[in-house]
């Protein structure tokens, strides 16, 4: 239970912070999913760069109509910060089914989406929000969204000298109703299956809805098939049924010990429906 | 853990069957492989360093091809150990022809052992699809680019 020995860098400032990776330093943001690692010595980097550290990282802002997360923004953060229980709750109510106290006080979004769990909780909230992440390297800066930045299981667009500098969400309206619903497991607290539901309806029918799947499979993804399905559709118990049946067709389906790959499918078309039903009636 | 699946290679049957016992090919295409030595008629240890997430581990494992029925099929003995933990895998592969290429289809059994299986155990299946398309997709870019 006590990790390998390591070297340990504070960074001043971000600049520094991209040198010191540049030099092949690992990153350590919240630490809830690599100091675990490290204690069992699965992983043993020789030397981590503290990023959580870095305060101009760590902010809520709003600017035009999009939201910025700086990347060390705790779950504690997110879910507490009264701009997005405003303008987006479904990211503070994601954030706040995430593991326990200890986890959400420490762990931080950019943390999370960098690690890329496949049973993490914020991917289902962002791609649901069509999220877009601010990649930065030393050299340079750019913007992935949700759909392209997830790629596999602790697999994503980021490049070996990059790091997470923000998450950027849509600022929402009343209009628009979100929820997310989660299956927990029981000794983690990962999602054995997580739903984020986002919709709008337009003169009764629903006009808008996106809904993001984590927890599944082994990336994040966004349920075209159940979407297509609700746009245009009143919204009753039999047409959200329908959809959440979609939601993880043809689907490669995980499978552990606690939930068969069979399993999970089911349990994703009766969160998918929980979770439509929830958004819907959260709508203006 | 039981792993199954299949994956469509771009060749004909008989080119796909002979890159499939082919140990340099092999040594290219599976992911993490940093060498892979022929110790008997059929047999093979390799090492791997497998990169995930936070995860870094060397394995030494050794590989055995046996049953073969040419272009058809053939059974794949794993036996791996690595600081993680361990594993031992029996897979037979089938290869069927089909209009413009090869079905590969596995079925196996794999057993993991050590810390890994123990706290890692919901990420198994997952890991083990991913490692496989992997070796899979890199396997018929390996082929394409040398008939090209």
């Amino acid at each position: 239970m006590i990790p390998q020995k390591f070297d340990y860098a504070v960074p001043k400032n971000l600049d520094d912070a991209l040198q010191l990776l540049a030099s092949g330093a690992k990153p350590l943001a919240g630490g809830m999913s690599l100091i675990p690692m490290m204690k069992l010595r699965l992983a043993a980097p020789e030397r981590l760069v503290d990023l959580a550290r870095l305060k101009e990282l760590n902010y809520i802002r709003e600017s035009g109509n999009e939201l910025h997360i700086g990347a060390t923004t705790t779950h504690y953060d997110v879910e507490s910060s009264a701009l997005l229980l405003r303008k987006c709750p479904l990211l503070p109510e994601t954030a706040a089914a995430i593991g326990d106290l200890q986890v959400r006080n420490m762990g931080t979004i950019g943390g999370s989406v960098a690690h890329a769990d496949p049973a993490a909780d914020y991917p289902a909230a962002l791609q649901a929000l069509e999220a877009k992440f601010v990649l930065k390297s030393g050299k340079a800066e750019r913007t992935v969204a949700a759909r392209d930045f997830f790629v596999d299981a602790f697999t994503t667009a980021l490049g070996p000298d990059e790091i997470v500098r923000e998450v950027v969400v849509p600022a929402e309206d009343a209009a628009t109703g979100a929820f997310y619903a989660k299956v927990e497991h029981p000794a983690s607290g990962f999602a054995v299956v997580g739903i984020a539901v986002r919709a709008r309806r337009n003169a009764g029918r629903i006009g808008f809805v996106r809904i993001g799947v984590t927890g599944v499979a082994n990336c994040s993804y966004l349920a075209a098939a159940a979407e297509a399905a609700l746009e245009g559709k009143l919204g009753s118990d039999a047409d959200i049924e329908a959809a959440a049946a979609l939601v993880a067709g043809g689907v490669d389906a995980n499978s552990d010990l606690y939930a068969s790959a069979d399993y999970r499918r089911h349990l994703a078309a009766v969160y998918a429906a929980r979770a439509i039903a929830g958004a819907l009636s959260r709508c203006a | 853990m039981r792993i199954s699946g299949s994956y469509s290679l771009p060749l004909p049957q008989e080119r796909a069957y002979q890159l499939l016992q082919d140990p340099e090919v092999l040594a290219k295409a599976m992911p993490g492989c940093e060498r892979l030595e022929k110790i008997a008629e059929n047999e093979y240890r390799m090492k791997m360093k497998i990169v995930l997430a936070s995860l870094a581990g060397n394995f030494d494992s050794k590989v055995k091809i046996a049953d073969q029925t040419p272009p058809s099929s053939f059974r794949l003995l794993v036996e791996g150990s690595g600081r993680p933990g361990f594993l031992r895998g029996d897979g037979l592969l089938k290869l069927t022809p089909t209009g413009n290429g090869t079905e590969v289809s596995y079925e196996g059994d794999v057993q993991v052992g050590g810390t890994i299986a123990a706290v890692g155990q919901r990420l198994l299946d997952g890991t083990a699809k991913m490692l496989i398309r992997k070796f899979f997709e890199s396997l018929s870019q390996t082929a394409t680019a040398a008939s090209a």
